[in-house]
């Protein structure tokens, strides 16, 4: 079977999808998507050529929108009422230094 | 005062007439529903949540309403104007949001989240009257054809407790089966409806792209995805699809077209004379296809011609193609709609580290389980630089081609007739190869990738498995009146579902 | 490290900006109904869509379309009519969804321009136009092939690569670190009020050339924004905010250099400055034999530094792909003319009709369109002033551009329309002045007290005994009195010392306590000495 992907291109993929694996997840994982992306080949054997793509497979729809009129929001405690975490009104999360924000 | 068996047996048309009539209320309805349950689901395991404080009340109120006609007659019109599920003991698959109840998508990473809002489905459910019995297991996040990626336990076939129900709508489809509930609500972006109503033997309708508000539903594939019902009848499944279907201006991708569903059943069970059925030679000659299956769809055929259906054989090109766009298009939408589960705002958090990237990791890490996970890093690669135009674009080509294909195909018919899965219900870790399980799918991605509507019907036993078998009916979009007059065709030539047979009997309460 | 007009010698910036500008005007967010508020208590504006809570979908505001495209129109952009939102996938807590809802390829407003006028100091900035004499553009292939040249300075043609619809995440606030910052913080607050602001995205070319051009291009935009009114613009609450990338090529070379970001330019000031310092800085760096690296950078107003954010390694993989949940859209000429139909009068076509109905000179009607309020200021007192609009144009235009746009600068709270100097007065004044009735010194003076005290002008000139006598015959008999006082200075002004005529003046004046019109003591001092 062609290799697509390496474990550290697995680990690149992890990284960015934010899931820690361990080595063991790592190599299962890497065998799993080599194996899935195998399946995906024939999707590359068809001629293409000038065929538009498909986003969205809801016919003619198009200009879907709606006018500009206040709806009700939620309280600030039902906002919050899931969080994990909370202070203040605000939903709190552990130092972000080191994240690649960028706007 | 019926038994709760014979309750659960019934259909809605015998709920409203048992009403309407006062020989039944609606609260004995909850209750039987819930004793169902209570007996029943320890062994099938179809409940993730029982939710017996809204069924009563919402059975209350339909009591109250009908405490004041003064006769059938004036009963009958409190009913149409409480709506098509009036006392209708019903439930939802647990990717949908109802307030108050837990939405868990059967994941870890959901276990503790309470709806704050309500899906438009399931709102147009309970507008309609239905009695809410609480919330259905399913694959996690909807990711599998078993049932048995359930973060909280698999789902068990109520006509072989070894076997699963399919999935990944799992726990709606045996829940009708073994009769806890008379009608269901299921979501399907791969083949979640269908397959499981096959395996189950009951009646399931993904209708077209755009027919029910996808509104509140947890996403798995935005541009897959389709709610609809399951059920022991074709026209139970049309009640239910009146009462869901239609536009929903919270939902850009809802259509706004009228289906008159009972209309078509009841036309259907009449005559489906001149109606053209097509046939599919690459379905029918596909690697995989059981002997058994092949031999209930050429049965349905020969059925469907009896009834004076004339039969066609149309060409689908590009059929072969679909399950690789499937398996690029659905991942690449997950990765995408699952990324906001990052223990922020709900969901499972692992605290205690030093920085937000360590929580997000664990976080995420405990949260998923391993299908959820394959599919989000298959979506990253799929969707990243370079991999993007080999293989997300083509596929979004590949299915224009395969719409192309249905567009043309329904020109010289007015339904397909195909199987549901390539064969029966299977055991419990039988496959456990991810690239094989998608193979269980491919004759109801297609569907999905082309947006059309889809149904399964129950067409009785497989010779060799003993287990249900159900054939799948295709519409042209939008002309999904056009499945339900065959599919209650096939239903008169084969009667409606029956329950699993272990849980017709004793177990059922007789 | 050199300074600006030193570097700008030997080295060309090239400049481009990304302008993002919130439609606050706007009702309810993107795409939900959620209400726009700004300092709202936290968390209290949300909703399933734009807290990201699952199974939410989104709904476009059609407002906010049909505001981009009246900004496409108004910065002569082309409008696409087939276009789509996208989704930009990273995870960050301020975004609830962990993707941005924004644009690909193609967005609603593509291949605009804007032109700027610089002129003053700022027009020395550009060395590279010595050589242009007015009305003369710059050859093709040269730095300043997008520019003509004009009496005082120049005009720069400034490409807009496009303008596309978004939305505006939440907002955090950083704890246990020092003032706020991230860096030092111990643990974050996310506030999601503003996630899901309909967010408009404007990219220029890479045309700009000085920190003073893009401080202008900058203002420009603000102003036709405001004149749409499809934002309140506040740079201080970050309505409109700005980033730059910035590089440099020596002088006559074609090729770009390595560009930095530069982020936290919150004010025209910062903006100006916070580009001068970095063009500067890679001067510095790259006259030593350095190196760029394409880096974002933080401009910090106190230190007057740039600080490094973060290295670029790789282009960041976005993994953009068209949003499912979302109809693509193809706009209607119908829609598209429905918007235009609502484009206002812009501050170019302001200036224009100026110039053209009151005869301003372009310098005055540019600064007074600067500011909507002066605009209006203006507007009501030509209203006033009827058929004397004309005659007063140019002293209102210079009593809006300098008197009161000064005090507006120097307090923000000063609310031209609601103050005290009504049209009516500020017409009575300005014809006063017009009038020879009082002097422009004390012109200023009456300003003041009008302002202050809130009182007409004819009141405070009768208060103040200011009127200038212009009474012939009053000043006759002081011109006698000063002319028999001073034998020996008339003697020598009538053998040519012409200039003793400014002595006699100050005399008069001096003995009418500086209430004489000088205009009249001048004529009748000269027809007397002349005798």
């Amino acid at each position: 079977m062609t290799q697509y992907l390496s474990e550290d291109d697995v680990r690149g993929m992890a990284a960015y999808a934010r899931i820690g694996l361990t080595e063991d997840e790592l190599s299962q994982m890497t065998v799993d998507l080599n194996s899935i992306i195998d399946t995906l080949e024939p999707i590359t054997e068809f001629d293409l050529e000038g065929v538009e793509p498909t986003f969205h497979p809801i016919g003619s729809l198009s200009n879907v929108m709606r006018e500009d009129v206040e709806q009700p929001s939620f309280t600030q405690q039902e906002a919050l009422a899931n969080a994990p975490q909370q202070q203040d009104g605000s939903f709190l999360i552990p130092s972000i230094l080191g994240e690649g924000g960028d706007r | 005062m019926a038994a709760a068996g014979e309750i659960m047996q019934m259909g809605v048309r015998e709920i409203r007439e048992g009403l309407a009539s006062k020989e039944l209320s609606a609260r004995e309805v909850a209750s039987a529903a819930l004793e169902t349950i209570e007996r029943c689901d320890g062994e099938v395991h179809a409940f993730l949540e029982v939710t017996e404080k809204q069924a009563f009340e919402a059975a209350d109120r339909v009591d109250a309403a009908l405490a004041g006609a003064g006769d059938a007659e004036a009963a009958v019109r409190v009913l149409d104007e409480m709506g098509p599920l009036a006392g209708v003991p019903v439930a939802f698959k647990d990717n949908m949001n109802q307030q108050g109840t837990h939405t868990t998508c059967a994941s870890r990473m959901l276990e503790s989240y309470v709806s704050p809002y309500t899906a438009t489905c399931v709102q147009r459910t309970l507008d309609a009257g239905a009695i809410p019995l609480g919330k259905l297991n399913m694959d996690e996040f909807a990711f599998g054809s078993s049932t048995e990626t359930s973060a909280f336990g698999p789902t068990r076939n109520p006509w072989n407790l070894a076997c699963v129900p399919g999935g990944s709508s799992g726990g709606s489809a045996a829940a009708v089966a073994a009769g806890m509930a008379c009608v269901t609500l299921g979501s399907d972006t791969g083949g979640s409806i269908r397959q499981p109503a096959g395996f189950c033997g009951v009646v399931g309708v993904k209708p077209t792209y755009g027919m029910v508000s996808r509104y509140g539903v947890v996403a798995f594939g935005s541009s897959l995805d389709q709610v609809g019902p399951f059920a022991r009848s074709v026209e139970d499944a049309a009640w239910t699809l009146q009462a869901i279907c239609g536009h929903d201006a919270r939902d850009c991708t809802s259509q706004d077209v009228k289906v008159d569903f009972l209309a078509a059943v009841h036309e259907g069970a009449q005559s489906i004379k001149g109606m053209r059925i097509g046939l599919v030679k690459e379905f029918l000659e596909a690697k995989g296809l059981s002997g058994e299956v092949r031999a209930k769809v050429q049965e349905a055929t020969e059925k469907l011609r009896s009834a004076g259906a004339e039969i066609v054989e149309v060409q689908l090109p590009h059929a072969d193609a679909a399950i690789s766009a499937y398996y690029v298009l659905g991942p690449c939408e997950a990765f995408s709609n699952l990324a906001r589960f990052d223990s922020v705002r709900y969901g499972l958090a692992d605290p205690g580290h030093k920085d937000l990237s360590g929580q997000y990791e664990a976080s995420r890490a405990k949260g998923f389980g391993a299908e959820a996970k394959r599919r989000i890093l298959l979506g990253s690669y799929l969707l990243s630089a370079g991999v993007y135009d080999k293989y997300y674009y083509p596929a979004q080509q590949v299915r224009t081609l395969i719409t192309r294909d249905y567009v043309q195909a329904f020109e010289s018919c007015d339904v397909i007739l195909a199987p549901s899965s390539p064969r029966t219900a299977f055991k419990f870790g039988e496959i456990s190869d991810p690239a094989q399980m998608y193979l269980s799918d491919i004759f109801t991605v297609p569907i999905n990738i082309a947006g059309n509507g889809g149904m399964t019907v129950p067409v009785g036993l497989g010779e060799n498995t003993g287990l249900p078998v159900g054939v799948q009916v295709i519409a042209p979009q939008f002309k999904d009146a056009n499945m339900l007059r065959v599919g209650a065709a096939l239903e008169q030539a084969y009667g409606p579902a029956p329950l699993a047979p272990e849980f017709a009997g004793e177990k059922a309460g007789e | 490290m050199k300074k600006l007009e030193e570097v700008l010698r030997d080295w060309e910036a090239v400049i481009g900006l990304e302008i993002h500008a919130e439609l606050t005007t706007l009702n309810t967010k993107m795409f939900c109904g959620c209400k726009l508020e700004f300092g709202a208590p936290p968390n209290t504006h949300t909703c399933p869509v734009c807290l990201g809570l699952p199974g939410a979908l989104p709904v476009p505001n059609k407002a906010a379309i049909e505001s981009i495209v009246l900004a496409g129109l108004a910065t002569n952009c082309d409008i696409e009519k087939h276009s789509m939102f996208y989704r930009k996938n990273y995870m960050y807590p301020d975004m609830a969804k962990n993707f941005q809802t924004t644009q690909g390829p193609i967005a609603f407003c593509m291949r605009g321009h804007l032109d700027l006028e610089v002129d003053g100091a700022g027009a020395k900035e550009r060395i590279d136009l010595d050589g242009l004499n007015p009305g003369e553009s710059g050859a093709e292939g040269t730095t300043a092939a997008n520019v003509t040249r004009t009496e005082d300075g120049y005009v720069a043609h400034v490409g807009i690569t496009r303008i596309h619809m978004e939305e505006d995440a939440g907002k955090m606030v950083h704890l246990g670190g020092g003032e706020g910052r991230i860096a030092g913080a111990t643990h974050s607050l996310v506030d999601y009020n503003r996630a899901g602001t309909p967010l408009i995205e404007l990219v220029t070319e890479p045309d700009l050339r000085t920190p003073e051009e893009a401080r202008l291009f900058m203002q420009k935009l603000r102003q036709i924004y405001l004149a749409l009114g499809i934002s309140d613009c506040s740079m201080e609450e970050g309505s409109l905010r700005c980033d730059g990338n910035v590089s440099l090529r020596r002088r006559g070379s074609t090729e770009f250099g390595t560009k930095t970001e530069l982020k936290n330019m919150n004010s025209f000031k910062n903006l100006h400055d916070g580009l001068a310092y970095e063009i500067c800085r890679q001067a510095e760096v790259l006259e030593e034999g350095g190196i760029i690296y394409q880096e974002t950078r933080h401009w910090d107003p106190s230190s007057k530094r740039t600080i490094v954010m973060r290295v670029k390694e790789t282009a960041d993989d976005y993994r953009l792909f068209p949003e499912p949940d979302l109809a693509p859209y193809d706009l209607t000429d119908e829609f598209i003319e429905g918007v235009r139909a609502k484009l206002p009068e812009l501050p170019d076509q302001k200036a224009a009709r100026y110039m053209d109905d009151y005869g301003l000179s372009s310098y005055d009607a540019r600064h007074l369109v600067e500011h909507r309020a002066t605009v209006r200021f203006f507007e009501a007192c030509m209203a006033e002033a009827g058929e004397g609009a004309t005659k007063l144009a140019k002293p209102v235009a210079n009593l809006a551009i300098n008197d009161l746009t000064a005090r507006m600068n120097a307090d923000a709270s000063f609310d031209l329309e609601g103050c005290p100097l009504t049209p009516a007065r500020a017409v009575r004044l300005v014809s006063l002045q017009a009038e020879d009735a009082i002097s422009s010194k004390q012109a200023k003076e009456v300003l003041a007290a009008v302002l202050d005290e809130d009182k007409d002008p004819d009141v405070v000139v009768e208060e103040r005994g200011m009127k200038q006598v212009s009474d012939t015959g009053a000043i006759e008999a002081v011109v006698d009195a000063v002319v028999a006082a001073h034998p020996d200075e008339v003697a020598r002004y009538k053998d040519g010392n012409q200039k003793l005529i400014g002595f006699f003046v100050g005399q008069c004046m001096k003995e009418m306590r500086g209430q004489g019109n000088p205009k009249l003591i001048n004529q009748l001092l000269a027809k007397k000495l002349s005798e």
